[in-house]
């Protein structure tokens, strides 16, 4: 775990309202597994740092995937190329992945699209068929940029690819599922792939396992820290209807 | 170099700057933090028997400051003993335990099951519990219960007991002194303060528990008159608690009258903060040529 000064080194806009910010972060770049997050802070900003998973790692670059939901979103899309963050990271425990499954999806919808480029690199390192399966809202909504060896769609407005959700896009026989979007939508996707891993998004405070506040319910009873133990769990793991389906961010500063 | 040794009450600490229970678990989570600067810390709050703690949405931000719900998760008193209280007897900063309960009978009990254990170097008693035994009031808005739990922990042991005082009530001053009257080495001021906030996308309130805990820089002038209040109330120490993220911020609570202070929230955005802190008061100290600590106090004029 690093905790450094990283100057903005891009932006990209690759959805409506939806942004990729790269920071120049060498040790976090060369440390970082799919899956895993970093939690950053601005000043002047909201108090409490965002976290925000690694987009991609490479170059001594780390980038990461947001929309301005809140206080915290809107100052880091206002950031110009050499101002400053705090990044600590990488945190969390990310994807597992294995050769012996062949193929695997890597299934999103919105903003969750941010674990998968670095996975998908990993996976096919690994010598996997990556299909990448992405939805949105809408084909303005869909993120432009995906990684992997086929590409899915889905729109819940039909503007392109498949007319409905992410998840009946994904091909039969695929050997494993990873996904990333809304609660609700993971929800869903514990119902169909039990064994999938899934990345849950929670409010978090430290991020590094003190505070308790990203806790998770667990389908065995009790909860955990998304911080520390997960943010990727095994689908069936999570007791979905004890975890907030959708998380409204609007904080203000 | 200033030195910064405080004494609360018989505990002999190497700076003033502690760790606020519930923002620093059981002493082994918070990274990067040069522990040689850290003068003790109090463990995440404990309970006879584990807690589940509160469903999420546990914690929401706030203007300058967090609202927190955790229910006070934890694995109760016996794991704490077999896995944490072995590390803490190795450390070089004593750790007092933040003991909770909902009668008290069981404040005592507690007490007296981590009397004696090699690394729990004493304890500080969080009123902001409700009574279960009396219709959910809670223990820290009375003072008479106050001091039936100070009292009951006080019974159980020789180690410092240090209360956490709520600023949930009309005059902190009457509690302090309930409590100091029952024995108490100290007291801890301030705990959160009670706060909502509603989502108006749902009109629910953003807490799943409805309400939580308000920390952090929002709270930091109501905590330093409720510390101020205090310390001009009772002789034995006060330890300042309250939004504190800089040096200045502790410097104030520490001219208002306290002995020591604990960084609390602070440390969930630097593990560091701690730290920085510590140094920060030194280097005020050498700047303004003020020979130490207990000068500060007495730098305010009285009225």
């Amino acid at each position: 775990m690093f905790q450094l000064e990283a100057p903005l080194t891009g932006r990209r806009q690759v959805a409506r309202d939806t942004f990729v910010l790269s920071f120049a972060a060498p040790e976090v770049a060369e440390a970082a597994l799919p899956g895993q997050f970093v939690n950053l802070l601005l000043r002047p900003g909201p108090l409490l740092r965002r976290p925000f998973s690694v987009f991609r790692a490479t170059e001594g670059r780390v980038e990461i995937l947001l929309r301005a939901v809140g206080a915290g979103t809107a100052g880091l899309l206002a950031l110009e190329a050499g101002d400053r963050v705090s990044m600590l990271g990488p945190l969390g425990n990310g994807f597992t992945l294995d050769p012996a499954w062949g193929s695997v999806a890597l299934v999103s919808g919105g903003l969750g699209a941010a674990p998968f480029p670095i996975a998908a690199a990993a996976a096919r390192a690994e010598g996997l068929t990556v299909t990448w399966v992405h939805g949105a809202r809408s084909a303005a909504d869909l993120c432009s940029e995906w990684e992997g060896d086929d590409a899915l769609w889905a729109t819940d407005d039909g503007s392109r690819g498949h007319h409905g959700s992410a998840l009946d896009a994904v091909p039969d026989g695929i050997g494993a599922v990873l996904a990333c979007g809304p609660n609700s939508m993971l929800a869903a996707v514990a119902g169909r792939w039990p064994q999938a891993q899934v990345a849950v998004e929670t409010y978090m405070g430290c991020g590094t396992g003190v505070c308790l506040g990203c806790a998770v319910p667990l389908a065995s009873g009790g909860y955990d820290r998304a911080c520390r133990e997960g943010p990727v769990y095994r689908a069936a793991a999570i007791d979905w209807k004890a975890l907030p389906g959708h998380l409204h961010y609007a904080v203000g500063a | 170099m200033s030195d910064l040794a405080v004494a609360v009450g018989n505990l002999a600490l190497r700076g003033p700057v502690m760790a606020a229970s519930g923002t620093f678990g059981y002493g082994t989570e918070v990274p990067l933090l040069d522990r040689t600067k850290l003068a003790g810390m109090v463990s995440k709050g404990i309970f006879l028997r584990p807690r589940a703690g509160t469903p999420p949405p546990r914690i929401v931000e706030t203007p300058s400051g967090m609202l927190n719900a955790i229910g006070l998760q934890g694995p109760g008193v016996e794991a704490l003993i077999r896995d944490y209280a072995p590390l803490w007897a190795s450390w070089d900063f004593p750790v007092l335990v933040n003991l909770n309960a909902e009668s008290i009978d069981e404040y005592g009990e507690l007490a007296a099951r981590l009397d004696g254990v090699p690394g729990v170097g004493g304890f500080e008693v969080n009123i902001s519990c409700p009574n279960v035994e009396q219709g959910g009031m809670y223990f820290g808005n009375d003072p008479v219960a106050a001091a039936r739990v100070t009292a009951a922990v006080r019974q159980r042991t020789r180690l410092p007991v240090w209360v956490k005082l709520t600023p949930m009530v009309t005059d902190i001053a009457v509690v302090a002194r309930a409590v100091e009257a029952e024995g108490a080495d100290a007291v801890s001021a301030v705990n959160t303060f009670v706060g909502m906030s509603i989502d108006l996308n749902t009109r629910r309130p953003r807490l799943a528990n409805r309400t939580g805990g308000l920390s952090g820089p929002a709270v930091r002038p109501l905590a330093v008159h409720l510390a101020h209040q205090v310390a001009r109330s009772v002789r034995i120490p006060v330890i300042g608690i309250g939004g504190i993220a800089t040096a200045e911020d502790a410097l104030e609570f520490l001219v208002a009258g306290c002995r020591a202070v604990q960084v609390g929230t602070a440390t969930f955005v630097d593990g560091a903060a701690i730290a920085r802190v510590h140094d920060g008061i030194a280097a005020y100290l050498e700047r303004t040529a003020i020979a130490s600590l207990e000068e500060l106090p007495r730098c305010l004029p009285k009225d």
